[in-house]
């Protein structure tokens, strides 16, 4: 836990994306999804998640379905649309090309 | 903005559902996180309590997806106004004075924006286009002759159309009885050019225009279709008389129509080929009687300026063509609706005058919205801070204070609105007191849309406006500093906008008493000013010989009979007869010159007011001869050729030269010469402001004019005069239709019509600025008594009297409002200054209206400091001193 980073802003709505990507998942398991993928590294605020997927689901990215966890508690599943899919590729790329071009500045500050 | 107000109401609509599903899926993430932690070893409860806190506020989250659906926006508006309400119904008084004297404020000026909407934006009823056009008349009578007319018309090439139309007065006869109606005469292209579509039959065809060729055919108008044939679908086709000819029935205007003015509202348009059949006299080929109305539709891409400078070319042309009619014409563009400028400059110049008024009384109302609301929110400022210290931002703040103020003035605005479409209501119902009872004048001042946005617009601005500083200053305030302890006395710059306020509202409700006492004042001068005529024992009664198909010598012969049976009748002192009567409408001029004279264009003549009047006129209207005599049935003209002339002082001074002009003589032309018999007094013709006029008055033996007024002078009471006269009349020619049969005062009130008006309004509006200024004043009195109520009690315990005491809480207040009515008084003069031209004999230095107005200001103070002022000096120290 003592190497986890704050998450950017703007960055919430790219890992929920990404999440949903792998499977449908509700809330909770988005939750824990991002924190195993990351090796706990990016620790999300528990409840700042659901404005954030109001919010996708919204924008038409995410669709929701009420179902059944594995442990039998009524849950609200999330899937990617394809609007999300797109979504995710292109936000995927910008973060790729952000990354690249801050680790180029970065590293012409190295001696 | 549709779309964005449709996304918020779905949002609010579903916001049940939504809220809901959050709170499920949130107790869902919480029983989940539980049940991962129980596995971790807590017990369930510890580990559903960890969940939730781990979790954080459900509200929160609530909060953040409702401003993602933008729907907060919604939510503090109506917890604002909620508030602004509960605030409100706290504080009645405030409430009531605010809402009140706002509601006067929004309702006067909504009620003149309703005339302006009349008269400048609303469009013209059944009209294609309107902004297409334009009235064209000459600047010196706004009406054209119908030759000029007919060469405009041919000549111009920027009008696709230019028609001509008069009113017109006829008996139309229905199931034996004759009743008078007006109308238009009109050009065939008339309906064409205006682009009205007829609800029954049809319109004029351009064959039935021309002169000479008249075409017997009549179209009505809806209401007169209506009213005068219960709405007959069988109409066209069907046969009426007017003043005897028979005419047919070709079709029925579309509802509304009425014509291209605003305020004459026809029943009938004939052709103007009919002219000469219902008039007895043609005007058609008479190039200097200037007697049609003229409106042209502006061709597409031609603009307002070269249509003009075409028009000035023409007037060129016709001035050489005719220079003894048309030398020195020029002809204008005007919005149609108003005869050009001849009612619109007058029309304009009130209204505007009245939007002045209207505005400072709206002003005066703000600025005391604002003072009060100023005094409350210094009153508050322990409450802003808190709200300030926990977390509002300064904009929330001042969105809450603002909402206030106008829910305070959207609350007046709908009541004001209220009061001004019933006024306008009224007004569109309300008929000039003209002498012809039979005349439709009326204007559609209809509240429209329009109206109804101006009026929301001007309460919501004046809310923002009156709000805005007192919240500004709310805002200044220190929260740390204010929740110690707001200071009792309120110190520096706090005040400063109140300063302001006070001064400037008391100023200006000064300034509009002023002005509606000088116009009191001067209502009372124009009833005593020496009309020229004699009122008292007067009575009148008009008929038109023509309208039941009387030729000249028949008319003659009855105008003569009926004043010789008048004179028979118990109690009659003096008859006569004339055309009109001084300060009656439809005055007649001629241009006269010298004796001397060889130059005779009408711009080297004198203008002068021209009346046919019988033997015994003067007498019988009481106008007192100064010199020479009456004329005598036997008066035709000298043996001569000479005509003989009776003309007052003013005639006599401007054209003769001097006073003594009987046997003097002066010419009509370079071969008319007329002699003076007779010389009368001044007198008023068209208006009571009216510098002298000079008037001539012709002899009826000679002049013939089917339009009579005859005039009773009797030891009766006018009414009893008034239906004697009537039932003679019917007795004499049962099929003659009477125009009126009344007093002479009550025939010639049309003239005492702008003065009254304008004298009624100014008071009014005066006692409006009164009341205002009444709330103001005591808003003010009264804050400062309750804001000092502790140190009152102070100083009443170490022995203040009653005289410290009201002088320590109402000295300043005092002061303010003297420095205001000193103020206001001054501007008060200078408005006189304006008045004059509208209201008669306003003296801008009358000195007694100035000490009258600062005495009614004293008064008003007075009243309204009363109440503060006793609960001050009764304040029982003790409790005074436990007063938070």
């Amino acid at each position: 836990m003592e190497k986890s980073a704050e998450i950017l802003p703007g960055t919430l709505d790219l890992l929920i994306l990404k999440a949903v990507s792998l499977g449908t998942q509700h809330g909770y398991g988005i939750l824990i999804r991002i924190g195993q993928i990351s090796g706990g590294a990016l620790n999300i605020e528990q409840g700042a998640l659901y404005p954030a997927l109001f919010r996708l689901e919204r924008r038409g990215f995410l669709e929701t379905e009420w179902g059944s966890s594995e442990n039998n508690r009524k849950a609200k599943y999330y899937t990617l649309t394809a609007a999300g899919k797109k979504r995710l590729r292109s936000e995927t790329e910008g973060w790729r090309r952000l990354a690249a071009a801050m680790k180029t500045v970065l590293a012409a500050g190295e001696i | 903005m549709p779309v964005s107000v449709r996304k918020i109401v779905n949002a609010l609509r579903r916001r049940d559902n939504w809220e809901q599903s959050l709170d499920d899926e949130l107790s869902s993430h919480i029983a989940m996180r539980a049940d991962d932690l129980e596995k971790s070893g807590l017990t369930r409860r510890e580990a559903e309590r960890r969940a939730r806190l781990e979790l954080g506020s459900r509200e929160r989250y609530k909060d953040e997806v409702r401003a993602a659906f933008g729907i907060r926006a919604v939510d503090e508006l109506s917890q604002d106004v909620g508030y602004a309400l509960r605030t409100l119904r706290k504080d009645k008084a405030f409430a009531a004075v605010a809402v009140l004297s706002l509601a006067l404020g929004v309702g006067v000026n909504t009620i003149v924006f309703g005339m302006l909407n009349t008269v400048l934006f609303k469009p013209m009823p059944g009209i294609v286009n309107p902004q297409e056009l334009y009235f064209v008349g000459t600047t010196q009578f706004w009406s054209v002759s119908y030759p000029n007319y007919r060469d405009l018309r041919d000549r111009n090439r920027a009008f696709t159309g230019m028609v001509a139309d008069r009113i017109i007065t006829a008996g139309l006869s229905t199931g034996g009885r004759s009743e008078q109606v007006w109308g238009f005469l009109a050009t065939a292209d008339y309906f064409d050019v205006l682009g009205v579509r007829p609800l029954l039959g049809r319109f004029f065809t351009p064959a039935e225009d021309a002169n000479g060729n008249a075409s017997q055919i009549v179209v009505f108008s809806y209401a007169a279709w209506q009213s005068r044939f219960g709405g007959d679908p069988q109409m066209v086709g069907k046969t009426v008389r007017l003043n005897g000819q028979p005419l047919t029935v070709i079709g029925v205007a579309p509802p509304g129509f009425r014509g291209t003015e605003l305020f004459f509202v026809p029943e009938f348009w004939v052709p103007v080929g009919m002219q000469p059949q219902l008039e007895n006299v043609s005007y058609l080929e008479a190039r200097a009687a200037h007697n049609f109305w003229v409106t042209g539709r502006l061709a597409r891409g031609v603009s307002h300026q070269q249509a003009q400078a075409e028009l000035d070319g023409l007037a060129t042309d016709l001035a050489r063509e005719y220079p003894q009619i048309n030398e020195g014409f020029r002809y204008q563009l005007a919005p149609p609706g108003l005869i050009g400028y001849a009612l619109r400059g007058p029309v304009e110049t009130f209204v505007s005058g009245l939007t002045v008024l209207a505005a400072l009384v709206l002003l005066a109302a703000c600025a005391n919205l604002a003072s009060m609301l100023a005094a409350r929110s210094s009153d508050r400022f322990r409450e802003i801070a808190l709200r300030i210290s926990i977390g509002a931002g300064p904009a929330r703040v001042m969105r809450q204070l603002l909402t206030e103020s106008v829910v305070v003035t959207v609350a007046a605005g709908v009541i004001g609105c209220a009061m001004a479409a019933v006024a306008l209501r009224w007004l569109s119902e309300y008929r000039l007191p003209l002498p012809m009872p039979t005349i439709q004048f009326s204007v559609d001042t209809h509240a429209d849309p329009r109206v109804f946005l101006f009026a929301l617009g001007a309460s919501i601005l004046t809310g923002a406006l009156a709000g805005v500083l007192p919240a500004q200053q709310a805002l200044r305030t220190d929260p740390n500093e204010m929740m110690k302890g707001a200071p009792s006395i309120a110190s520096g710059r706090r005040w400063a906008v109140r300063d302001v306020l006070v001064p400037v509202q008391i100023a200006l409700c000064s300034a509009l008493v002023v002005a509606s006492l000088a116009s009191i004042r001067s209502l009372t001068e124009a009833f005593a000013a020496n009309l020229g005529i004699t009122l008292e024992g007067a009575t009148v009664v008009a008929f038109d010989p023509r309208l039941a198909h009387y030729a000249e010598p028949e008319g003659r012969a009855l105008q003569r009979r009926l004043m010789d049976e008048a004179a028979r009748l118990p109690g009659v002192v003096a008859t006569g007869y004339a055309d009109t009567v001084p300060l009656g409408l439809g005055h007649s001029s001629a241009t006269v010159f010298r004796e001397d004279a060889t130059d005779f264009r009408p711009s080297q003549g004198t203008n002068v007011t021209e009346m046919i009047v019988s033997p015994g006129y003067f007498k019988a209207i009481g106008t007192r001869l100064l010199s020479g005599r009456e004329y005598a049935w036997s008066d035709v003209r000298r043996p001569d050729g000479t005509r003989i002339a009776i003309v007052n002082e003013t005639f006599a001074r401007r054209v003769v030269g001097t006073v003594n002009a009987v046997g003097r003589r002066f010419r009509y032309g370079p071969d008319a010469d007329a002699e003076i018999i007779g010389l009368v007094e001044e007198g008023k013709f068209q208006a009571l402001t009216e510098d002298p006029e000079p008037a001539l008055f012709l002899p009826a033996t000679r002049v013939y004019s089917s339009d009579t007024v005859l005039i009773v002078r009797s030891r009766v009471s006018e009414t009893v005069m008034a239906n004697q006269l009537q039932q003679m009349i019917s007795r004499i020619d049962p099929n003659l239709p009477v125009g009126s049969s009344t007093s002479l005062a009550a025939y010639i009130r049309i003239a005492y019509f702008p003065t009254v008006v304008a004298s009624v309004l100014l008071g009014v509006f005066g006692v409006m600025a009164a009341m205002l200024a009444v709330a103001g004043i005591y808003g003010t009195a009264s804050y400062s008594v309750s804001r000092r109520i502790r140190e009152i009690g102070i100083r009443m315990a170490i022995g203040a009297g009653p005289r410290q005491v009201l002088s320590f809480v109402l000295g300043r207040t005092s002061g303010l409002v003297a420095m205001g009515a000193v103020l206001g008084l001054m501007s008060g003069v200078g408005a006189n200054r304006l008045l004059a031209s509208i209201v008669y004999r306003v003296s801008d230095r009358d000195a007694l209206t100035v000490i009258a107005a600062a005495l009614i200001m004293v008064l008003v103070a007075v009243l309204a400091v009363c109440g503060p002022a006793r609960r001050a000096v009764r304040l029982d120290p003790q409790q005074a001193l436990r007063h938070e």
